[in-house]
């Protein structure tokens, strides 16, 4: 067990192409950690340095306080499981389990004895004597966890290791999985794209996008402070509503125009967030669907007047689209392309299913004032004070 | 066409596919005379066919020929192949296309040097020869069978042996080659075929008749035109067997060989 | 914390040149092989193609030695020989195509008309030019069949004249193709989806109008590669049929390219001038081979 470091770690690909752009971070003894990312955003390419599948082109790398950037694969004692779980297709789920082992050296009877253990771990007990063929794809993904957990190395490195199940069983492994490596304590890092698994699984996520680092914080930190645009727009389904707006300064209050709506945020947002203080800035402000209720008439605080476009049913809760009279056009969610697309301002509202809103109805909804995001337009960056 | 007459054709079709078989078995149950007169019929041939054709000796060369060559056509290509798809090297693609390019060519094209080197070397004398010529013929085809096999292996599946603790060479022979089973099976019966029923290169690379293969010793008596036809066709018949055998078991392997980077 | 910096240096070997250094080490056998035994005797070919050689000692004559060549008429009887049994290769792939759209309508016990119709693919092509030979002999199942149909003052022996040899090879040889094309087609027809089919026959296609316009399409890579195996095959594997039923003659009637070769090495000791065939023969194939080339790259 040991504690893994990426310290200015780059990679880049013969034609120029960096994968990895500087890549920092930090994973404790036991923690674990789970890189996500829209696909080629270099996660994976990660993943594959600390294995040693991939070299690394500049920076350092340590496992368990020893730099391991020229080590081999097999000296680094680090066990991977793979997406489609590259299992050996010629070999037993015993012999699957214990081949690491048995390279190793290890004796007969040891080699036995901690596949067993593995085995009762994962409960796969009574298919010790399988072939994979002969497995269930959830099977299978319990072989290749054992085939990494009977090797009790110094780090469990895991690419997607759910993408290949379907629905359910990729929740009941996420558990399982959790589960097992909070049992073992093995430093883990966990590559996904999925969102979900990020923030149910890891202790910490880090979100990459294009190479770099975005962000790293424990999964509510990120839902609740994503330090920029992609990170809030990555995370949470569906994700932020992120809309432009205009600093029009009034009185006590921080005001914003939106398209041609006036809307004022408490002045408190003035001191915790860097806010240009000039009429007419631009900001991008982003609230989460949760966060914007249906409200009578005339209420104070935060409100916008708006249409519903489309009610999407989810049985447990209602997605109300809606887009804001007269707003011009709005940043489109910044993950998808660099550039912004215009388009009508739309929001997403997360409501209870007893809503009564129908297409077509004119709304006023209220944004809930404690839990704003405002970013930078054009670097995207959150424009919120770190509070020390 | 109705399906009955459909049945007819086919059948008739049989027949022709049948006819040497027919021969071979019709004509070696006679003697020389009755084979003249075209009448009746005896185990003749079959009880002296020793004595006619050194048919033990002759069985025996084939076996030793193809049983090396295959297996050296197998310890060159495997590799290679796994080469060439998994571990890419400098030039490796060029050099891929270079060895496919020499499936296409004829030993015919190239027989007098080959003769004139293999001899040089004093190769002729035993097996050592053709075994060379055969593996040689054999391993382009064997290379781009093996190379187009492992693409379809998940590179995952080495990656995980190499975590595991596997050198190359570890993957190759522990992963690679127990995975390619059904591939090494389609070279083995291909080329077993290819090298049993060959002529050409036993004929000039063996040099010594006690040596010699039995369709290379089947063809010399037939061009020799002494030999009487009765114990020529019982011969044939035996030469004709184990291939026979080879591809009425492996039928399947032989048709993926031959549709090989057509039908994927 | 302290930090070790033993994986810090760089090794004399990565991970990457590790991969590279196998690769090659693992391609070597076959590259030696293919070079020591295919390529260098190309070369060789070449340079005796400009001498006079007779397997031990050789002399550089220069080009002259290829228009003398091409003066010998020995050389046109062979490539005329094989020109015309060029004209087999039409049967070659049409009979082997018929007998798989047989075998596709799947009629009782077609799996063992399968197997029949595949089983002369084992057999050497020497038994099956001996048998050919029983079947054109004197006394042969030709002019059996023959009398048969009443003709019985006829009597052929179509492997004795210099007119009829060469036509009595070419019926071997396509009846030696047979099962390896009708594999191919067949394992093509079998990868032809139904739904096709049954489609056309909704829209009202019939019989001929669904095989020219769904089948035979579908069937055209197949039909290429089996096309450029039988021309190969032509070129250079009817040795042993040629060995075995004429010896090359009566006269030069049945010596095409690959045998001209053997008989100028072999029988008159030219070595120096059968090389030189043999490039020709090179360069006949690698026609047909780029051509094959093309069909395997285009699927990469």
């Amino acid at each position: 067990m040991a504690e893994i470091t990426f310290s200015g770690v780059t990679k880049v690909f013969p034609g120029d192409v960096t994968a990895v752009d500087n890549l920092n971070l930090h994973v404790a003894d036991g923690e674990f950690m789970v890189l996500v990312g829209p696909s080629g955003c270099g996660k994976t390419t990660a993943l594959r340095m600390l294995a040693g599948l991939e070299e690394i082109s500049s920076g350092t790398l340590s496992i368990g306080g020893r730099v391991v950037n020229h080590v081999l694969p097999k000296d680094r004692d680090v066990a991977m499981v793979f997406q489609n779980y590259a299992l050996y297709p010629h070999m037993t789920v015993a012999q699957n389990m214990g081949f690491a082992l048995k390279i190793r050296g290890e004796s007969k009877a040891e080699v036995d004895r901690k596949v067993r253990e593995a085995a009762t771990i994962l409960r796969l007990g009574e298919y010790l004597d399988r072939r994979p063929r002969a497995l269930s794809g959830g099977q299978r993904q319990r072989v290749a966890m054992g085939r990494a957990i009977v090797r009790s190395p110094q780090a469990f490195l895991m690419d997607e290791p759910l993408s290949n199940l379907d629905a359910q069983l990729r929740v009941e492994m996420r558990v399982e999985i959790a589960r097992i490596q909070r049992l073992l304590g093995v430093a883990t890092v966990y590559v996904t794209h999925d969102q979900i698994e990020a923030m149910t699984m890891g202790d910490r996520v880090a979100v990459m996008r294009g190479g770099q680092l975005q962000q790293v914080a424990p999964p509510q930190v990120l839902y609740d402070h994503p330090a920029n645009e992609f990170v809030a727009g990555f995370m949470g389904s569906p994700p932020m509503n992120l809309v432009r707006a205009r600093i029009s300064p009034s009185e006590g209050r921080v005001g914003l125009v939106v398209g041609d709506q006036r809307l004022d945020v408490p002045a408190a947002y003035g001191a915790s967030h860097d806010l240009p203080r000039e009429e007419g800035a631009e900001v991008v402000l982003g609230v989460r669907p949760e966060d914007i209720d249906v409200v009578g008439g005339d209420v104070t605080g935060p409100t916008l007047k708006t249409r519903v476009e489309r009610r999407e049913a989810l049985g447990a809760e209602i997605l109300v689209h809606l887009s804001v009279a007269d707003a011009g056009t709005a940043r489109s969610v910044a993950y998808d392309e660099d550039v912004a697309v215009a388009r009508p301002t739309m929001l997403v509202a997360r409501m209870a299913p007893q809503a009564r809103v129908e297409v077509g109805d004119v709304l006023t909804v209220r944004l809930n004032e404690e839990r704003l995001h405002f970013f930078d337009s054009t670097r995207g960056v959150t424009l919120r004070r770190e509070c020390a | 066409m109705g399906r009955g007459a459909l049945f007819l054709v086919m059948v008739g079709v049989a027949v022709v596919m049948l006819y040497p078989f027919w021969v071979m078995i019709v004509d070696s149950l006679k003697s020389e005379n009755q084979f003249l007169s075209g009448h009746g019929f005896s185990w003749a041939s079959w009880r002296t066919l020793t004595s006619t054709i050194p048919i033990a000796q002759e069985v025996g060369s084939s076996t030793i020929i193809c049983a090396v060559s295959i297996l050296l056509i197998l310890l060159v290509g495997l590799p290679a192949g796994f080469a060439f798809a998994k571990l890419k090297f400098r030039a490796s693609g060029v050099i891929f296309l270079a060895i496919v390019s020499a499936m296409m060519v004829p030993l015919q094209a190239i027989l007098m040097p080959e003769f004139v080197n293999i001899t040089r070397l004093g190769l002729t004398g035993g097996y050592t020869g053709a075994v060379l010529v055969y593996a040689a013929l054999g391993t382009p085809f064997s290379v781009f069978l093996f190379a187009t096999y492992f693409r379809g292996v998940p590179d995952e599946l080495i990656e995980a042996g190499i975590v595991d603790g596997l050198g190359y060479f570890g993957a190759l022979w522990r992963l690679v080659v127990p995975v390619a089973i059904p591939a090494i099976a389609t070279v083995t019966v291909l080329q077993f075929i290819q090298i049993w029923d060959d002529l050409l290169v036993g004929l000039l690379f063996i040099q010594n008749t006690s040596e010699r293969p039995i369709t290379v010793g089947l063809a010399v008596l037939a061009a020799g035109r002494t030999t009487s036809i009765p114990a020529l066709m019982a011969g044939s018949l035996v030469s004709a067997l184990p291939a026979m055998i080879v591809y009425l078991i492996f039928q399947r392997y032989l048709v993926k060989g031959l549709t090989m980077g057509i039908d994927r | 914390m302290t930090v070790s910096t033993v994986g810090a240096r760089a090794p004399r070997l990565t991970l990457r040149r590790r991969r590279q250094l196998a690769g090659a080490l693992f391609a070597l056998p076959a590259v030696a092989l293919v070079i020591g035994l295919i390529a260098v005797p190309i070369g060789q070919a070449i340079y005796y193609s400009f001498t006079q050689w007779n397997g031990l000692t050789s002399t550089w004559i220069g080009p002259s030695t290829w228009t003398q060549a091409f003066h010998n008429p020995n050389l046109w009887t062979a490539l005329e020989n094989n020109a015309w049994l060029l004209l087999a290769v039409p049967f070659a792939l049409g009979l082997p195509l018929l007998i798989a759209m047989l075998l596709h309508q799947r009629v009782i016990g077609w799996k063992i008309f399968r197997s029949i119709y595949f089983l002369p693919t084992a057999i050497s092509w020497v038994v099956l030019g001996l048998v050919a030979e029983r079947f054109f002999a004197f006394q042969g199942t030709l002019n059996s069949l023959i009398h048969f149909f009443g003709l019985s003052h006829v009597n052929t022996n179509m492997l004795g004249y210099e007119s009829t040899a060469l036509s009595a090879l070419g019926i071997t040889f396509v009846f030696t193709m047979i099962g390896t094309n009708t594999m191919l087609f067949l394992t093509g027809l079998a990868t032809l989806d139904t739904s096709l089919e049954e489609a056309a026959r909704i829209d009202g296609a019939g019989r001929w109008r669904i095989f020219r316009h769904i089948t035979l399409p579908h069937l055209s890579r197949f039909i290429q590669l089996a096309f450029v195996m039988t021309v190969i095959a032509l070129f250079s594997a009817l040795f042993s049929l040629i060995f075995v039923m004429t010896g090359g003659g009566p006269g030069y009637a049945t010596t095409t390219m690959e045998f001209l070769i053997y008989q100028t090495g072999f029988a008159q000791g030219d070595f120096g001038t059968a090389a030189l065939y043999g490039l020709i023969l090179f360069v006949l194939t690698a026609i047909v081979g780029i051509v094959q080339l093309r069909l395997i790259g285009s699927d990469e």
